[in-house]
């Protein structure tokens, strides 16, 4: 079955699922991957730090990396996943030209991600982030394939 | 750029569809204190299609109303006539917008989607930072990228020279620019003149990709920019050229903005602009 992940969602999946989102600019996507069980999560958080708007958090916790990231993993561990298991890739965080600190929201959410994953010992196996670039993200849940295409050209990650 | 694909692209917009007449009659009204309900019940007497898309507008999820309602006056009543009028252009803009958009690789609706959003951050923006910019906002908003539907297909034309290493780190209004002579911006404004639309809007689609170049910088102008960006960034209708703009510091600055607001205005936006475009793309 094919998923499709909105801005501020997020889908699991098993076996033969594949899960796509679409422009990824500062956003974050993160595909989190059990090979052994076979289930997996995509991610696609537009902010960094809930505190912002803790309403719109408590509504839609993908909307932000520091709610989104837990409830994508507390999901896959009801599926089956384990935590020793896990292949994590992130993607996405592109900024806009200049050096304005104000737009620096996917820095800010990368940063996040970090250091939620540092706190929890979990290590990013590949990334594709950061520049002016929209992304699209394929997750192939029968293999845990990712491939990231911008600009018509395809890569896997 | 050469001259003769300059001409070709001014051709196109003189033959670019035009507005409703009814949606010039509204919009001068907008502009008017004293303009009056029966004024605008008047000119939609006629506009069945029109009326249809504002009563499902008005009784859409986004405004939320405690019962539904059946008619122009009742709307009025209930949402004030201000908010009607910019209802009545934003179905107009849906019929022109609601492509794709080739070159910059828009697939049907998204162009769209991306015009409400800005509209909606616009909105919350001023709201936010409790700026006295006129109501006018939404609507340059929702025409502020019209100009690609006409230069898209010389985009898509072009693309080996427009992906040239040495561009990528340039705007990409500019890198438009260097190959065409005019960008997307100055495009729609052109748009935008020959729709007889104020002389406000049309400078706020002018310069919203370059706020400190307009001839008199503006809040509108800056409102629409710096809402343009944010969804961008937050992929609403982001294009094949990415993020490749550059937000102004100096708008930032003359409206007043911080990071903090702009991630809140970033989060309220999201669900408000899916309610309305949701509200006109169910049947259109």
């Amino acid at each position: 079955m094919n998923h499709v992940v909105a801005v501020g969602d997020m889908k699991t999946g098993c076996r033969e699922d594949m899960i796509v989102t679409h422009a990824l600019g500062s956003c974050l996507g993160l595909m989190v991957y059990d090979p052994a069980a076979q289930v997996g999560g995509l991610l696609h958080a537009m902010l960094p730090l809930s505190k912002i708007n803790l309403q719109k958090a408590s509504e839609n916790p993908y909307m932000f990396v520091d709610t989104g990231v837990p409830e994508l993993f507390r999901q896959l561990y009801d599926l089956g996943g384990q935590k020793s298991r896990m292949v994590i890739k992130a993607a996405g965080c592109g900024q806009p030209l200049g050096n304005s600190e104000m737009f620096k929201i996917g820095e800010r959410n990368y940063t996040i991600l970090k250091k939620l994953l540092w706190k929890n010992n979990i290590l990013l196996e590949a990334e594709d982030v950061g520049g002016v670039a929209s992304r699209t993200v394929y997750f192939d849940i029968s293999t845990g394939q990712v491939i990231i295409s911008s600009k018509g050209v395809k890569r896997e990650l | 750029m050469n001259q003769k694909e300059l001409n070709l692209i001014l051709d196109d917009v003189k033959s670019f569809p035009s507005m409703p007449a009814a949606a010039l009659k509204l919009l001068a009204l907008l502009k008017d204190e004293n303009s009056s309900n029966a004024q605008i019940e008047q000119i939609l007497r006629y506009e069945p299609g029109l009326t249809a898309n504002i009563l499902k507008i008005t009784n859409s999820a986004f405004f939320g109303l405690p019962k539904q309602i059946g008619s122009i006056r009742q709307s009025i009543l209930m949402i004030g006539w201000k908010k009607l009028i910019q209802i009545v252009l934003t179905s107009c803009v849906n019929a022109i917008i609601d492509k794709p958009v080739q070159g910059y690789e828009l697939s049907p609706g998204d162009l769209w989607q991306h015009s409400i959003a800005v509209s909606v951050a616009s909105e919350i923006m001023v709201k936010e930072l409790n700026l006295s910019v006129s109501e006018e906002v939404f609507t340059a908003a929702l025409l502020h990228d019209v100009g690609k539907m006409v230069l898209g297909r010389y985009v898509k034309n072009d693309i080996v020279a427009i992906d040239r290493e040495e561009l990528q780190d340039v705007p990409f209004e500019q890198v438009e620019r260097r190959i065409f002579g005019i960008d997307h911006a100055e495009i729609g404004a052109n748009i935008l003149r020959r729709w007889s639309f104020p002389p406000s809007m049309v400078t706020a689609v002018r310069w919203h990709h370059d706020p400190d170049g307009a001839p008199k910088t503006s809040q509108l102008i800056d409102v629409v920019h710096l809402a343009d960006v944010l969804c961008l960034m937050s992929g609403i209708g982001v294009g094949r050229e990415g993020l490749q703009y550059r937000p102004s510091p100096a708008a930032c600055e003359r409206i007043g903005l911080t990071e903090a607001h702009l991630e809140k205005v970033a989060s309220q936006t999201l669900q408000c602009a899916n309610q309305i475009a949701a509200s006109i793309q169910a049947d259109s």
